[in-house]
């Protein structure tokens, strides 16, 4: 048997509020909390803004392909990554060796200010997932909750 | 590997279409956009060059019900097969639950199916995860060419392991087995994580050895 690490209803209560804290203070649209597998662990805001799932996904390539040119410069990899558009913008950083925090903004704020809460904000979601898996918290499930039907269909 | 997220009941699961260049990893994961319900399924993102060449990687997210109270939403991926982007297969592997190992079964892309297969192997390795662990399936695509090895062939060079798997006789382009293969390692890789993981399963018929030299197989098809 093998456990899936799991996030309880108050870890993501406390992580919501760590992110929720941030959005307010860097006045930024949307922030999103993922592994470098593309994987989305927790998300926090305007979800209309886009695809979680996607940008998830492109974030977490982009952050490991700028990985490479970072180790040209002499650098292990760069710690921040800022996409500018031309009314929203995208700043990724670092969280701590599994994670990337991801961050939409629009007009109402500045790159400046995502920038410097972010890295606070990092450090605090850093220790609540390094307590995560330290606790070491999992969850499996019975067989018979497993769908004995194929998972997906061809229509 | 994803975390549960007991807050929104969802867990995630990353899938990745690995094998050579142009073998149909791609065509897979357009087929399946294609045909499943739009409902259960987000955008195909492709990160090809001007030639439709998988550059990084193509993306498709799919959800679906199949643990009891919560959702479940599979990642599906494909990695560049051409050897160069060795570097972007080692990224796109990052945090994989289940591989669908997608064979060429024409007798000219033999070479590179086994060098591909070693490569997912060393790739693996290098996240401490061994293939004999991980949740995979096999896939011989193509099967609607004339130039073709018989599935035996195929059998004996990619799955004549200690650890034998299912496999599919695939023709993607039209969609022959495309889903079964995605149930099938979507069933081991949920499994693998229920508290009976010892779920019965059907042993594979052993690997029967061709009679035919594949030298001479060989010259034969291409004659």
């Amino acid at each position: 048997m093998n456990a899936i690490p799991c996030l309880t209803i108050e870890d993501v209560a406390n992580l919501d509020g760590i992110l929720g804290a941030f959005l307010a203070k860097a006045e930024a649209d949307l922030t999103v909390v993922i592994d470098r597998g593309g994987n989305v662990i927790s998300q926090f805001g305007d979800m209309t803004v886009m695809d979680v799932t996607i940008i998830a996904a492109l974030a977490a390539g982009s952050f490991a392909a700028t990985k490479e040119l970072a180790r040209r410069i002499g650098e292990v990899e760069f710690n921040a990554l800022y996409h500018q558009g031309n009314g929203n913008h995208i700043f990724m950083n670092s969280v701590d060796d599994d994670t990337i925090m991801i961050t939409v903004f629009g007009r109402r704020t500045t790159v400046g200010l995502v920038r410097f809460y972010s890295s606070s904000t990092a450090q605090k979601v850093a220790e609540l997932l390094k307590a995560l898996s330290s606790g070491g918290h999992g969850f499996s499930f019975d067989a018979s909750d497993v769908t004995a039907t194929p998972v997906f269909a061809d229509q | 590997m994803s975390i549960i997220n007991y807050a929104s009941r969802e867990i995630q699961f990353k899938i990745v279409y690995y094998g050579p260049a142009l073998c149909g990893k791609t065509t897979n994961l357009a087929y399946i956009h294609q045909r499943i319900n739009p409902e259960n399924r987000g955008d195909l993102v492709s990160l090809a060059t001007a030639a439709d060449r998988t550059l990084f990687f193509d993306f498709l997210p799919l959800n679906a019900v199949v643990i009891k109270g919560f959702v479940t939403k599979f990642q599906l991926y494909t990695v560049p097969g051409q050897v160069i982007y060795n570097a972007t297969r080692q990224l796109v592997l990052r945090s994989v639950d289940g591989v669908i190992f997608v064979a060429d079964s024409q007798w000219e892309k033999m070479e590179e199916n086994v060098e591909s297969f070693k490569n997912l192997e060393d790739n693996l390795a290098k996240q401490n995860i061994s293939i004999d662990e991980i949740p995979y399936v096999l896939q011989y695509n193509k099967r609607d060419l004339d130039n073709i090895a018989p599935v035996n062939y195929l059998e004996y060079v990619l799955n004549n392991r200690k650890r034998r798997v299912q496999s599919f006789e695939v023709i993607s382009s039209t969609g022959q087995n495309v889903f079964a293969s995605l149930n099938a390692v979507s069933q081991i890789l949920l499994h693998k994580f229920s508290k009976q993981s010892d779920v019965p399963k059907t042993p594979p018929a052993p690997v029967v050895i061709p009679v035919e030299p594949p030298a001479r197989q060989k010259q034969n098809a291409s004659v």
